[in-house]
Parts: structure tokens; C-alpha cells; sequence
């Protein structure tokens, strides 16, 4: 039977399941419609929101340095940004990472990117414009352009990432952390974290925070493909604070099924960046292993519990996994 | 949730099965029948001052014999039906008519196999009435003949009454000179030998035949069979090719207040669809099933109808292909849309007109990007492009001779702005491998929705039984609450259990 499946280059149904590996159809059925209201949509879905939201708990996040709402406040810009060498521009409502532009440093008027080019005032100005007319959003709705203090990433992930920031999902079921990995840009993904342009996405151990796997676009290796590192080497540090910041995820969004976006910078330690009300499947092949057992093993926990003791369960189940393994 | 399915899927597969195995409906919608159609003309000379009345003897109930329609043509008269000593008749009655008068009847019937209504006995069997010397006669002759048991006697009995010369035939039928006389007299002697029997009245069924007159036949019922006998020609005549109009000795045509009346009939063959004759005759039995179905609505609509039973196909064929295949379709009922279309222009044509269409477009829609309009009216340009497209296309290809490209103006000009658009914003975002995955899909999904929308064959059968829509209905609920993996989930997660 399996060859058979082999032979149409898929996996068997079979070793699928004995994964507990989790298909579109049970994640959007099982996992998205009966744990995410509708309603709660926008808060994730705009960044803007996310952040107030954010503010509202306490949680860490990029500092928002100021909003850019209407046409009219472009003019202010220059006056704005007179004193600001380092800043993001982002626009609420994007995804998958269109429309950031990181300045880096200053040149005179002009202001420099990531990439060592250097932008007008003018044309800051017109992205600026483009942004708020929808450029970036999900079917052009008018959006606002979020200016925010950059990431200085710490330098634990050098020769990790390539041209990037490197960020860590974390998968939270029901407010548990289940399943994590840190995406790793590389010169394919063309500096984005996305795991279907190209990033390397590292399977994280959800005791301690080490590399477990690693695959680019579905393929496992074992090397940075432009830094060579050797990713099992890979560990996250502040790890139990990644899943605390995760699980509290949980309380801004209200979402069972969600996909907490964090960032380490060198001297605010974990930044939450970003909510997402669809996390994607392929955290499982970078794992190598499938939600569902850990969708099971958090159903039959009590809820209403708080972020702290919700981290300390899972820390404890895992701990107690790794003990059993030897 | 899967009590619905299961009764969805029971209702639906239920009241088909009725329509069937109880109405006669046939299996496949291609399935043609004869039916044929019987006209009667009746024609007298009314009397002057005297009120008129014509009765005419109407078909009797031939067991395999099922009634698709009747009407007739009397001006001037009142119709009514009575029955009287167990026939039915016609009746119109008139006052202050004279001259030559015609009235014409028209019905057709179809016969589909009913074995059981041949098991019900004759309605009224000739007795054992013969007396004096004929029935000596008849006796006598019986003796000789020694007819074997059953439908096998009965037929050497006639043939011995068919003899010429034989001196106890001559007796037997003497003065019996016209044929209904004859049969009736063969009737009797039938019914001494101990058969039941009984005379009818009737006209064949022969394509195109006209003017034909009454012909008589016996009915006779052996072990529980009824059986009908040409007494001329010895042979036993099949039910599929009679009608009979008069039993035993009713009369056929009866006209008071008139003179020089007639009655001829004229048989047509006819081949037609056997659900139209199913339906035609459902309706007329006033079936409530059929009486508050598509049938009822005018020619016309049921036309369109017949195409709106199509779409939930390709809506179950977007179901399929998107959440057990895992196909990419850009919008989510666009293929639909494309596949109606598909159905007024053709497969390749429509493929070759939507790849030009959608092409041309991105190529316009390109330049727009640049401009950094606002939603509504870049999207508003992209219509105005696309249609001047189907102007260009439309103007080329009848200057070229070619009159498919006319066939352009039937693809859904808002549907396609929107795929220009949705198509040109994933060029940008995910590049063109997206796009052309995408709308590789959408074709991909559109011809086999239109594949399985144009087989008549398929679409006649909705048509036919439009309860099946709750089984389609069944399944695409079934399939939104199935969590089991996709193809594209087996082959994306493939890498997993290579290197597992």
C-alpha cells in the first residue's frame, strides 16, 4: 500500500496518521472554525489593534513610535522623523512581510535600508502614500502605516540568518504552547522569514528550546545553506520566557488556534511581533512530528488556567518525555 | 450532522426510486418509446330541429395500455362522460345544428410492460346461451375436434370454425354474414366448449394507417391469463397493438337526431423520450409528485431550469478538487462561472478565448500597477479593458472569418476583471509560478465541471429526477465536515516520510 503511495511521490494516509499529522481540512474544520470566532479576526489581523491590544496586557512588544493614519499626516513625516536614525515602517494590515521597509541609519536627508540602499525623502514619502491606499493590504482596504523602533536582534543568531531577522512560531493551542521552530532567512527567501519562499525553518524542542530539525522548502539539511552553520547546534535562549510571552498570546487574542510570532532583541529580550489566526502546516515537517497527539494531550488538561502554570505544565510534560526517552 | 447526510441522501435517492420503479420514469433520460396516436372522426348529417346527441364507445382500460393524453375538437356541442352498463362513453349533445357535422378525438398511449393487469378476469364472460339444434351442432362438432387443453384448443376450435364446407360450420354460423357477427357467434361456441370468453371491438395499431374501421376479437381467459384471438386469422394478437374501443355487445357509435354517421380511425406511430411520456402521464393522474415538480412550468422555464440543475454539479466538482484534492482555484466559484460559459462556446474554444482573455488582460492590468490606483477603480479599468478585449477579439476573429471568437461575449465580464485582478496582485506578491498554478487550477476545474455539466446524458438525468440534488447535497456536506488529508497534504508532507 504505502509504495503505492511512493510511487505517486505522496505520503501513505497511513504514516500520516501515525504521525498525527494534521491536513488542511482538519485545521481548518477541527482546529481554525471551532476555536476562533470570527469576530476576533481584526485583532490579529491588523497589527495596529494587535499592538493596543498588546499594551492593554503588558506585553512586549516593538516599540510604536508613532502612526501614520491619513494622507495629511505625510506631511508631517519629515518634521517626525527629523531626529530618528533607526525605525520600521509597516503596514497594519499586510502579510507575509510586504511593505516593510527597515532604515537602518541616515545619509543627510536621505535615510538607508537594511540593504545598504538609500531612500529620498520623497520616495519614503510615496511608499508612505501607497501603503495607506491599500498597496499592501489583503484586498486593497485603506490601511495605516505603523512606524516602530527597530530590532536590534541579538547576535545569538549570527550565521544563523542570512540577511534577516529570524523569528520563532510558536503554535498555541488553547493558550498551551505545542509546537515551535525558528525560521532562519536565507539569500532564497530573499531575507524573509517565510517558509514557502525559501527561509529555513529549525523544529525547536518545546523543553529547552533546541534545534530539533531543520528543512528548507519541505527537504530537510543539516547546514545554513549560506552560512553553512550547522543548525543542531541551534538553541534559543529565554527559552521558558518565549513560551510564557506565547501562552499570553492566548489572553490578547482569545483565539484557541494561533501562531505567536516573537522576536529576541539584544536588549529587551522576546518581542512579541505578530498574531496569526491561520498558522500554517509546515511547523509539522520542520518538527518532523504532527499537532494532533499534542492537541489531544492539551484537550485533556483543565483550562482557564494561567499563562505561568499553562507553561509549567507543558515544560513538565516535555521534561518528563525527555526523561522517559533517556 | 450524519443523520442529515444519511437522510438527505435517503429522501433524495428515495423519491427517484419512486419515480422509477411507481411512475414509470426511465433510467437514463436518452431512453426513447413508442407511443402512439389513435384519432377517431366521427362524422353525421344532423337533422334539422332536433336536438343531437352522439355517443361514442371510448378505448377500454387494455391492461398494458397507459394513457398519455386525450382531447378533442366538437364546436358547438357539450361533452360530457358517462358510463353506462360498464363502458364509457363520450357523450356531446347539441341543439340547433344541422348539416354534415365532424368530431374529432385524439389520444395517445404508451405501453409499458404491465404483466400483472393481464391476470384480471374478463368483465363479462359470454354464457352457455346456444340452444335447440345449434347447440347439437355445436356439440357435435366439438366431439370431432377434441380440442387439447388451453390457448392451444381454442385456436384448433377456430380453426375448425374457419373450415369451408364443412356442413356443421355452415349451420353454426348461417346468417352470421358480418364479421362482428361471426366472432360473437365463434365467441359462443367457444363458451360451450367450456372457455371464458368474451367479444371485443378494436383498431390496430399500424403506423400511418388511416381510415380504418372496427375490427372484432375474442378474449379469452385461461389459467389466469387473458388472451386475445383474431378469429379470422388464427393468431393470437399482442396487447401492445390494439386498442379496443367496444366489449361484448356495447355499441361503438351511437347518434340521436343525426343520419349517415361513420366512425373511422387513424393510428400514428410516434418515437419520443420516455420520461416525457412517463411525465405526461403522472400529470394526467394528477400525480402531486409531478403535479408541483419542474414539469409544470412552462417549456421555456423549464429550459433554464434545466441548466441551474446543472451548477450544483460544478459546485460539487469545486468541492471535490479544492477540500480531497487540494487543487488551487483563484475564486472560489469562478470555475463555475467559466464552466457555464465553456457550455455556449465549447471546450477549446472557451479555454483558448479565457487564456487570451486573462493574458491580455494581466498584460494591461500591469501597466496599472504603476499608476497605484485606488480598489474600485482599477478594478472598474480592468472591466473597461476587458471589454475592449472581447471587442478586439470579437472584431478580429469575424474579420478573419472565424465565428468562434464571437462566442467571447458569453464569458462573465465582472467574474474576469476580478480574476485579472486577484491573478495580477499574486504575480506581484508570489510571482508567476502562483499564478500559473492557480489558474492552471481554475481550468483544470472548470473543464472537468464542464465535462460533467455538458454530458446530456448527466444533465437530462437531474433534469429527470431533481431530487437527486439532495443527494449531491448529501455528499458536499459529507465532504465539509471530512478532517482526513487532502492528495495535496499527502504530497506536501511526502519529504516527512522519506526522511522519517
Amino acid at each position: 500500500m504505502s509504495s503505492f503511495w511512493q510511487r505517486l511521490g505522496m505520503a501513505s494516509p497511513e504514516f500520516l496518521r501515525s504521525k498525527g499529522i494534521v491536513g488542511m481540512n482538519r485545521r481548518n474544520v477541527q482546529l481554525i472554525a471551532r476555536n476562533n470566532p470570527r469576530h476576533l479576526y481584526p485583532n490579529v489581523d491588523n497589527k495596529y489593534k494587535t499592538k493596543m491590544l498588546c499594551a492593554e496586557h503588558g506585553i512586549a512588544v516593538p516599540k510604536l513610535l508613532g502612526v501614520c493614519r491619513v494622507e495629511g499626516h505625510v506631511h508631517e513625516l519629515k518634521e517626525f522623523l527629523r531626529d530618528r536614525t533607526q525605525f520600521v515602517l509597516k503596514p497594519a494590515q499586510g502579510s507575509g512581510g510586504k511593505g516593510i521597509v527597515v532604515i537602518v541609519g541616515r545619509d543627510g536627508d536621505d535615510y538607508v535600508k537594511a540593504s545598504g540602499k538609500k531612500l529620498t525623502h520623497e520616495e519614503l514619502c510615496r511608499h508612505v502614500s501607497n501603503t495607506l491606499s491599500g498597496l499592501y493590504s489583503l484586498g486593497g482596504k485603506p490601511d495605516v502605516v505603523l512606524i516602530e523602533d527597530l530590532i536590534h536582534f541579538s547576535d545569538h543568531f549570527d550565521g544563523y540568518s542570512y540577511e534577516g531577522v529570524p523569528d520563532i512560531r510558536v503554535i498555541v493551542y488553547k493558550g498551551f504552547p505545542v509546537m515551535s521552530m525558528t525560521r532562519l532567512s536565507t539569500h532564497v527567501s530573499d531575507g524573509k522569514a517565510n517558509l514557502h519562499q525559501g527561509a529555513v525553518g529549525v523544529g525547536l524542542h518545546m523543553a529547552t528550546g533546541k534545534a530539533l530539525r531543520a528543512v528548507q522548502f519541505d527537504r530537510p539539511l543539516t547546514h545554513h545553506p549560506d552560512t553553512s552553520r550547522l543548525l543542531s547546534e541551534l538553541y534559543i535562549p529565554h527559552w521558558k520566557e518565549i513560551l510564557l510571552l506565547a501562552a499570553r498570546g492566548f489572553e490578547v487574542s482569545k483565539l484557541g488556534y494561533l501562531g505567536v510570532d516573537i522576536v529576541l532583541d539584544s536588549h529587551q529580550g522576546p518581542l512579541l511581533l505578530e498574531l496569526n489566526a491561520r498558522p500554517g502546516l509546515a511547523i509539522q515537517v520542520a518538527n518532523g512530528e504532527g499537532l494532533l497527539p499534542r492537541i489531544r494531550f492539551v484537550d485533556s488538561l483543565p483550562q482557564g488556567l494561567q499563562p505561568a502554570e499553562r507553561v509549567q505544565r507543558v515544560l513538565n510534560h516535555w521534561q518528563a518525555k525527555m526523561q522517559e526517552a533517556g | 450532522m450524519h443523520l442529515l447526510v444519511v437522510l438527505l441522501f435517503c429522501v433524495g435517492l428515495g423519491a427517484a426510486a419512486y419515480k422509477h420503479l411507481a411512475l414509470g420514469f426511465p433510467l437514463l433520460a436518452s431512453e426513447t418509446e413508442t407511443i402512439w396516436q389513435l384519432e377517431g372522426k366521427i362524422v353525421f348529417d344532423a337533422k334539422p330541429g332536433m336536438p343531437v346527441e352522439v355517443r361514442l364507445n371510448l378505448p377500454d382500460n387494455n391492461p398494458s395500455r397507459r394513457l398519455v393524453s386525450s382531447d378533442f375538437i366538437a364546436p358547438g356541442f357539450n361533452f360530457d362522460e358517462i358510463e353506462e352498463e360498464g363502458a364509457r362513453m363520450a357523450r356531446w349533445r347539441g341543439e340547433g345544428i344541422e348539416g354534415e357535422q365532424v368530431i374529432l378525438l385524439r389520444s395517445l398511449s404508451y405501453f409499458p410492460d404491465t404483466e400483472d393487469a393481464l391476470e384480471s378476469p374478463l368483465a363479462r364472460p359470454l354464457g352457455d346461451d346456444m340452444d335447440g339444434p345449434l347447440r347439437r351442432t355445436g356439440l357435435s362438432l366439438l366431439r370431432d375436434i377434441q380440442p387439447a387443453a388451453g390457448i392451444d384448443g381454442a385456436l384448433q376450435i377456430m380453426r375448425s370454425l374457419n373450415q369451408p364446407g364443412e356442413q356443421r360450420v355452415e349451420i353454426l354460423l348461417r346468417g352470421n354474414t358480418t364479421p362482428e357477427k361471426r366472432t360473437y357467434r365463434m365467441g359462443q361456441v367457444l363458451a360451450l366448449a367450456g372457455y371464458q370468453v368474451e367479444p371485443v371491438g378494436g383498431i390496430f395499431l399500424e403506423d400511418k394507417s388511416r381510415s380504418q374501421t372496427i375490427n372484432h376479437f375474442l378474449e379469452v381467459f385461461i389459467d389466469g391469463r387473458k388472451w386475445l384471438l383474431d378469429t379470422r386469422e388464427l393468431e393470437i394478437i399482442p396487447w401492445d397493438r390494439i386498442v379496443l374501443l367496444q366489449r361484448n355487445k356495447e355499441p361503438l357509435l351511437e347518434v340521436f337526431g343525426g343520419k349517415d354517421s361513420r366512425v373511422t380511425y387513424a393510428t400514428n406511430k410516434l418515437q419520443r423520450a420516455t420520461f416525457a411520456s412517463a411525465v405526461d402521464a403522472a400529470s394526467h393522474a394528477e400525480n402531486p409528485l409531478i403535479d408541483f415538480s419542474i414539469y409544470s412550468l412552462p417549456l421555456s422555464e423549464q429550459n433554464t431550469f434545466k441548466l441551474l440543475l446543472v451548477i450544483p454539479l460544478g459546485a460539487l466538482v469545486v468541492v471535490i478538487l479544492r477540500n480531497l484534492v487540494g487543487l488551487r482555484t483563484s475564486g472560489t466559484f469562478m470555475p463555475v462561472l467559466i464552466a457555464l460559459t465553456f457550455l455556449q462556446t465549447t471546450l477549446v474554444v472557451g479555454v483558448m478565448l479565457f487564456i487570451v482573455v486573462v493574458g491580455v488582460g494581466l498584460i494591461l492590468r500591469s501597466y496599472l500597477s504603476h499608476l497605484n490606483l485606488l480598489l474600485v477603480p482599477r478594478i472598474a479599468s480592468v472591466l473597461v479593458f476587458v471589454i475592449i478585449i472581447y471587442g478586439a477579439i470579437g472584431i478580429l476573429s469575424a474579420k478573419m472569418g472565424w465565428q468562434g471568437g464571437l462566442k467571447v461575449t458569453f464569458f462573465p465580464m465582472i467574474i474576469l476583471s476580478w480574476t485579472i485582478e486577484r491573478m495580477s496582485i499574486l504575480w506581484d506578491e508570489a510571482g508567476p509560478r502562483e499564478v500559473m498554478v492557480e489558474s492552471g487550477g481554475s481550468l483544470v476545474t472548470a473543464s472537468l465541471a464542464y465535462l460533467l455539466m455538458g454530458n446530456t446524458l448527466i444533465s437530462d438525468t437531474i433534469f429527470l429526477y431533481p431530487e437527486l440534488l439532495l443527494v449531491i447535497l448529501a455528499v458536499i456536506i459529507a465532504i465539509g465536515s471530512y478532517t482526513g488529508y487532502r492528495l495535496s497534504d499527502l504530497r506536501r508532507f511526502e519529504p516527512l516520510e522519506r526522511h522519517d
